[in-house]
C-alpha cells in the first residue's frame, strides 16, 4: 500500500506547487512591490524620517502646486509624440520586412533588434556625442554648408530627448507591428487585386485596418517606455527639458521624500495602465484579422 | 588513523589561529577608499602591534546604517564628513578624542590646527573629529574660452558664457554656493528671505546653463562634444586632473568669495572597544609621508603635508548640514521645472 501511495503523493502535490509558484511570483515581486507603493503614497516625511499615519496631502499636493501638473502634461504630450514619431518610422521598416523572403527576412529583423542588446547607458552617451554642439550632426552640417554655425536646436533641450526616445525605441515598435502584418493572410491582398483595387488601394483599405491592432499596441508600448524613463531625460534634457520622470527620481534621490515620490510613480502608474487598456481596447475593436 | 591524526592536528592548528587572532588587539576601521591603504595598514600593524580590519564604505547613508545598526558597536574608529559628524554626536554614537594621545594634530597645516574654527569639530569643548583629508568644490574654466582667469562664482551669470556653463545637479550644493556669491554669511541657514534671494538668482542662472550633471564622466562627455566654457566643479581637484588627463585646455580656482568644501575627519565609536588603539591609528595617519602619499593617490588634499588643493590664502568654507534639504531639494526642482 505504501508503495503505491509513495508515488501517488508528489503527483498529487505537484499540480499544487505548480499553481503556488504560478501565484508567487507575479504576487511577490509584482503585485506586493505595487501595492506597497500605494501604501507609501499615504504616509508624509518630517525631517527626513517617514511619519506613518495616513494622510492624502502627497496627492493633494500634485493637483494644486503649480509646479507638478504642467510638467506632467508637457510629459504626456512629449510620449504620446515619441510613440507617434516611433510608429510613423517604424511601420514603413516592418512592412518592408514582410516582403523579404526565408532568411532574410530573419536575419533583418535580428539585425534590428541588436540595439536592444546594448546597455541603454551607452546607447545614450552615443547619441549624446552624435547630438552636442560640436557632435557629429553638426560637424556634419557644417561641413556640408547647410549651417554656418553649430545648430543648438536639438542639444541639451526638449527636442533632444524626443529625438533620443525615437531612436532608442523605434525596435520597440517594429516587431508588434511586423508580427500583425504578417498575419495578415496574402489571399486577401490577392483578392482585392482581383477585384480591380489598385496596389495603393489594397494597401490603404485592405493592409493598414488589418494591422491597427499591431500598430496600436506599438503605440501603447512605445508609449509607456517612454514615460517610465527618467535617464534620457537626465542626460539629454539639459536645462530646458525637465520631465515628470526626472521629478520622481529627484523624489528617491535628493530629496529623500519617498512618500511623495510613492504618491507620483502611483499617478504615473494610473496613466500608464490608461494607455495599455486604451490600446488594448482600440484594439479588439479594430481586430478583425483574428 | 593517520588521517585522523591530521585531521586532528589541522583543527587544533585551526583553534589556536582561531585563539590568537581573537586574542590579539584588532582596531576595526570603516572608511573610505584611499583612506587606509594596505601598505600603511601594514606599517602600522608592524609598529605598534595591533592588526586592523579595514571596511570600505561606498556612500554617507552606509556608513550611517553601519554605525547605527550596531550602535557603534561593530567599529571602533571611521571616517566621516563634517556636516554628518552632527548627527553621530546628537545620537551619541561617537565618543570626544583625547587630543593628548594623538601628538601628530599639533603639527598639521595651519588651517587644521584650531579646531574650534572649523565647525561641528568640537561640542561643548570637546573634539569629537580630527580632520584628515579634505577637497575644494571649485570653478574648472576653459583656459582658451575664459579670459583673464575668473576670481569668483560670478562668472557663471556672465551672459557671454550662455548656453556654456555645465552646473551640477544638486539642490543643497546649488543654495550654498550660491549664497555664498550673493554674500550671505551663513550659506547653510538661509531665511526664509534669503532662499527667495538664491532661488532669483538660480532662476538667472539657467538660461547660462547647458545642462546638469551629476557624475565627472558625464561632464567630461558633454565638454567634448559642446562648447563648454565653465564647469561647476562638484568633484574638485580629482575632476581637473581627469580633463587635462583626457587633453583638454583647462584650470581650476578656488573662489574668493570662499569656496564649499568636504572635510573627512576620524571619529571615535561610542562602542570603540580600545580608544588608545585608535588614537595610535589616526596619530599614524597625521603623518607628513602618509598625507603627501595620499595626496598622490587619491588627488585630494591632506592635512599635514601641503598639496596643490589648497593655499593657505584660500578661503575654504567647511560643509555643513543644511537647514532643510528637503525644502532646498523642493526648490530646485521648482527652479528646474520652470520654463
Amino acid at each position: 500500500m505504501s508503495e503505491r501511495a509513495a508515488p501517488a503523493g508528489p503527483s498529487a502535490l505537484a499540480p499544487w506547487l505548480a499553481t503556488i509558484a504560478a501565484y508567487v511570483v507575479p504576487l511577490g515581486f509584482v503585485l506586493a512591490p505595487m501595492a506597497l507603493f500605494l501604501v507609501y503614497s499615504f504616509f508624509s516625511v518630517d525631517h527626513g524620517s517617514i511619519v506613518f499615519s495616513p494622510t492624502i496631502a502627497n496627492y493633494v499636493r500634485f493637483f494644486t502646486d503649480p509646479v507638478f501638473l504642467p510638467i506632467f502634461w508637457r510629459t504626456c504630450l512629449l510620449c504620446f509624440t515619441v510613440a507617434l514619431l516611433c510608429v510613423l518610422f517604424a511601420f514603413p521598416v516592418a512592412y518592408f520586412l514582410t516582403t523579404l523572403r526565408g532568411r532574410s527576412r530573419y536575419m533583418l529583423l535580428v539585425l534590428l533588434l541588436v540595439p536592444l542588446l546594448m546597455s541603454y547607458v551607452i546607447k545614450i552617451y552615443a547619441v549624446r556625442s552624435i547630438l552636442g554642439g560640436n557632435g557629429m550632426l553638426n560637424r556634419a552640417l557644417l561641413a556640408t554648408g547647410l549651417i554656418d554655425k553649430p545648430s543648438m536646436l536639438f542639444v541639451f533641450n526638449l527636442n533632444a530627448v524626443l529625438l533620443t526616445l525615437t531612436v532608442l525605441l523605434i525596435p520597440f515598435a517594429v516587431l508588434p507591428i511586423f508580427l500583425s502584418l504578417e498575419r495578415i493572410p496574402k489571399a486577401l491582398r490577392h483578392a482585392s487585386a482581383d477585384l480591380g483595387a489598385t496596389n495603393a488601394q489594397t494597401f490603404w483599405r485592405v493592409t493598414v485596418p488589418l494591422s491597427l491592432p499591431g500598430t496600436l499596441s506599438a503605440m501603447s508600448f512605445v508609449f509607456v517606455l517612454a514615460i517610465g524613463d527618467f535617464l534620457t531625460p537626465q542626460m539629454v534634457g539639459g536645462q530646458s527639458g525637465f520631465t515628470f520622470g526626472r521629478i520622481i527620481y529627484s523624489q528617491f534621490g535628493t530629496a529623500f521624500n519617498w512618500p511623495f515620490g510613492a504618491a507620483l510613480s502611483v499617478i504615473l502608474a494610473a496613466v500608464v495602465i490608461l494607455a495599455i487598456r486604451l490600446g488594448g481596447r482600440l484594439e479588439s475593436k479594430h481586430g478583425g484579422a483574428k | 588513523m593517520k588521517i585522523l591524526k591530521a585531521a586532528l592536528g589541522a583543527a587544533a592548528l585551526a583553534a589556536g589561529l582561531w585563539v590568537s587572532a581573537a586574542s590579539a588587539e584588532t582596531l576595526r576601521v570603516l572608511a573610505w577608499e584611499g583612506y587606509a591603504d594596505p601598505d600603511w595598514v601594514k606599517d602600522f600593524t608592524k609598529q605598534s602591534g595591533i592588526d586592523v580590519d579595514v571596511v570600505f564604505v561606498g556612500s554617507d547613508d552606509e556608513i550611517w546604517a553601519k554605525i547605527k545598526g550596531s550602535e557603534g558597536k561593530d567599529f571602533d574608529v571611521m571616517a566621516v564628513n563634517t556636516a554628518q559628524l552632527q548627527r553621530y554626536i546628537d545620537a551619541d554614537l561617537v565618543k570626544p578624542w583625547d587630543l593628548s594621545k594623538i601628538p601628530n594634530q599639533k603639527d598639521v597645516l595651519p588651517r587644521f590646527q584650531d579646531l574650534s574654527k572649523i565647525t561641528g569639530m568640537t561640542r561643548d569643548g570637546k573634539v569629537y573629529g580630527i580632520p584628515f583629508c579634505f577637497d575644494s568644490i571649485g570653478l574648472i574654466y576653459d583656459t582658451d574660452k575664459v579670459k583673464p582667469a575668473p576670481t569668483s562664482m560670478s562668472v557663471l551669470w556672465d551672459p557671454q558664457y550662455a548656453g556654456k556653463v555645465l552646473a551640477y545637479d544638486n539642490g543643497e550644493h546649488n543654495f550654498s554656493f550660491t549664497a555664498l556669491t550673493l554674500g550671505i554669511e551663513n550659506p547653510f541657514q538661509l531665511s526664509t528671505d534669503q532662499f527667495a534671494t538664491v532661488k532669483a538668482k538660480l532662476l538667472e542662472l539657467k538660461p547660462n546653463v547647458l545642462s546638469f550633471y551629476t557624475t565627472a564622466d558625464e561632464a567630461l562627455q558633454i565638454y567634448q562634444n559642446n562648447d563648454v566654457a565653465l564647469i561647476w566643479a562638484n568633484y574638485g581637484q580629482q575632476q581637473l586632473k581627469a580633463m587635462q588627463k583626457a587633453g583638454a585646455h583647462v584650470a581650476y580656482i578656488a573662489p574668493t568669495e570662499g569656496s564649499l568644501s568636504w572635510l573627512d575627519n576620524w571619529a571615535l565609536t561610542s562602542g570603540a572597544k580600545d580608544p588608545d588603539a585608535a588614537a595610535k591609528w589616526v596619530n599614524f595617519l597625521l603623518d607628513k609621508k602618509i598625507g603627501a602619499e595620499l595626496s598622490e593617490r587619491t588627488g585630494f588634499g591632506n592635512t599635514a603635508a601641503a598639496s596643490s588643493n589648497a593655499n593657505d590664502n584660500d578661503k575654504l568654507v567647511w560643509l555643513e548640514s543644511v537647514e532643510d534639504p528637503l525644502k532646498r531639494s523642493d526648490l530646485w526642482n521648482e527652479i528646474k521645472a520652470s520654463q
